[in-house]
């Protein structure tokens, strides 16, 4: 599917070249820098935020549906734009085949028609139609990274993120396990870039993101709710809201 | 090396593990080099069922999602199949209250559904609905360290061990074995569990020679007239949620709201206690009855009805006191004849349905 809209793609171009001396399609990267506050995330590594200290096991979240606007407002939406972002140990399994550790902050896009791009949106989870049917597939989407229903019980649906750890506030330390998920929490980023970014053929460019993991439990009293999964439904709400409005910032755009 | 070397060695590879496997199997004479598309056997009393886009049937897609419903390699101990708790001869039910033949040997919180006409059940699977359709359904049971407590890359690897499965799969999904065919060919043979050839199926078709006794016929008035309001239609079933008041306090919400019903899932307050209608065909072969097995027998189903009926919030209104007396008034002589009608949903044909029936048995 992605090799057939990438050849139609570029048969377009060829015609816009022809015709209007066009520029070809570019790339683009798309960083999202995990942090924590001013500091760089790390795993097993003690963070002050908020009042409290914060040692983390896992990050990992769907990005899906990434879109591009350009100036004039026009939409280019990413086809299968389906991404794992993690930082994670290997997921321990009941079996030999275990989830290895890994590091991903980075995407990746291609054929991005040439332009003058000013926002981006992206969601935080899996959309409804393949929320809803895990067998069918499209982009990252897998049933084997442990990104499944697994924690849901019987909701068989995608865990849209997942935020592993302790947290201590001086007195008492607790082990933490912040979930989202539901086709009711799959919520849309939208940032302005501070410049247009101008993608074309001609260089490969970067949007850098900044995702602060401070921000996903913002508002919630993680020392009374450490575990929010489908039976905290007030608090998964809020840590779904925090995805989309306070977690993701814009670095540079180059 | 020539491809058509290459070819010419997998044809007589594949050739010579197809007669090996076929000594075991009841699935054969299978010319498995093209797709045949299938529409299922809808009897004629039913409502017409609606393909899935995403998965169209196909004759190989539903006999290698037979091959697989009743293979132990689908569990995480290689000991349990779907079958181990679906069982054909009492219409794809356990008999168990409470099933603990899982991976884990814990004791389930909930009854083994019977699996029966699931084509219809568009509106979501499990007791609570939790699972939007067949497919994603499957990784419930698969996953789950209570039941059958498979890692699904392990099910890959194992599966690839198998030539005959590899030419399978590559043959109805084009594809190499993986976890989401692995669903899709189960949910197709599901679609196939088919039960409308009861004896009351027969009476209703008109077919020659079929007919009803005076008491079934009572029975089915009853039934009409009472029960109608969940158990709709020739599926005998609405396929939605209903709080049938065997309980009033829903506010355990331990095991992410297990006893909440369909609560859990829609987080709606209405929902509370409402679980999914189970179909009534068959009913006499899928005891014990309700979504914890709480009923032995179909007996103590009628008396809750009759007069056991919890009231809470969202007790399904037509089980409400009506003038004095809560529930549907049934009499003894009522009682007996929804019995005998109920015994008229039992479809033989569909328990020894060789197409259904495990292939790895002779």
């Amino acid at each position: 599917m992605v090799a057939i809209a990438a050849i139609l793609f570029t048969s377009c171009k060829k015609d816009d070249d022809t015709i209007n001396s066009a520029e070809a399609a570019g790339k683009a990267t798309i960083s999202m820098d995990a942090v924590v506050g001013t500091n760089d995330f790390a795993l097993n590594t003690n963070f002050t935020a908020n009042g409290k200290t914060w040692n983390f096991t896992q990050l990992r979240y769907w990005v899906s549906n990434v879109i591009l606007v350009n100036a004039a407002g026009v939409e280019y939406m990413v086809p299968n734009s389906f991404y794992l972002m993690e930082e994670n140990t290997a997921v321990v399994t009941n079996s030999n085949f275990t989830y290895p550790a890994g590091k991903r902050e980075n995407i990746q896009l291609t054929d991005i028609p040439a332009g003058d791009y000013t926002a981006i949106k992206f969601s935080v989870g899996v959309s409804e139609k393949y929320n809803n049917n895990l067998s069918l597939q499209a982009g990252e989407l897998s049933q084997l990274n442990g990104m499944t229903n697994v924690s849901w019980m019987w909701a068989t649906s995608y865990i849209f993120s997942s935020l592993k750890g302790t947290v201590n506030d001086g007195t008492t330390t607790k082990t933490i396990a912040v979930e989202t998920g539901l086709n009711t929490n799959l919520k849309s980023v939208t940032l302005s870039l501070p410049q247009a970014l101008h993608i074309s053929s001609a260089k490969e460019s970067t949007i850098s993101l900044s995702a602060d993991v401070a921000k996903i439990t913002d508002g919630v009293d993680i020392m009374a709710t450490p575990t929010i999964g489908a039976s905290q439904a007030a608090e998964m709400t809020a840590v779904a809201g925090n995805y989309s409005s306070k977690v993701f910032t814009v670095k540079s755009v180059r | 090396m020539s491809a058509a070397y290459v070819k010419a060695r997998f044809v007589l590879l594949a050739l010579l593990l197809s007669t090996l496997s076929c000594k075991k199997e009841r699935v054969n004479n299978l010319n498995l080099d093209q797709l045949h598309p299938e529409k299922l056997a809808v009897p004629g009393n039913f409502p017409a069922a609606t393909d899935d886009p995403d998965n169209p049937l196909t004759k190989e897609g539903i006999e290698l999602g037979r091959l697989l419903f009743y293979d132990t390699r689908l569990s995480g101990n290689n000991q349990l199949s779907c079958a181990s708790c679906h069982h054909q001869n009492i219409a794809f039910s356990d008999a168990t209250v409470l099933s603990n033949i899982g991976v884990s040997g814990k004791i389930l919180p909930r009854h083994t559904p019977a699996l029966i006409n699931l084509a219809w059940a568009t509106s979501g699977l499990f007791w609570d609905g939790g699972s939007t359709n067949l497919e994603s359904q499957a990784f419930g049971p698969l996953t789950s360290a209570d039941e059958m407590g498979q890692n699904l890359s392990e099910l890959e690897f194992e599966l690839k061990q198998v030539p005959d499965y590899q030419k399978r799969f590559k043959l109805v999904f084009g594809s190499e074995i993986n976890s989401a065919s692995v669903v899709k060919a189960l949910a197709q043979f599901q679609r196939t569990l088919i039960s409308g050839d009861s004896k009351y199926d027969q009476y209703i078709r008109k077919e020659a020679g079929a007919n009803l006794t005076d008491q079934e016929k009572e029975g089915l008035s009853l039934v009409d007239s009472k029960c109608r309001n969940c158990h709709a239609g020739e599926l005998f079933t609405d396929d939605r949620f209903h709080n049938n008041g065997i309980d009033a306090d829903f506010s355990n919400d331990s095991f992410e709201g297990l006893y909440q019903g369909r609560y859990r899932i829609s987080y709606n307050l209405e929902d509370l206690g409402k679980f999914k209608t189970p179909t009534l065909r068959n009913v006499l072969l899928t005891a014990p009855y309700m979504h914890d097995g709480r009923f032995s027998k179909l007996e103590d189903v009628l008396e809750h009805y009759n007069s056991g009926v919890k009231v809470s919030g969202t007790t399904d209104p037509t089980l409400l006191p009506t003038v004095g007396k809560r529930g549907i008034l049934l009499t003894a002589k009522d009682k007996n004849a929804i019995l005998a009608f109920l015994a008229s949903l039992t479809d033989n044909t569909f328990i020894q349905n060789k197409k259904l029936s495990n292939p790895y048995h002779d």
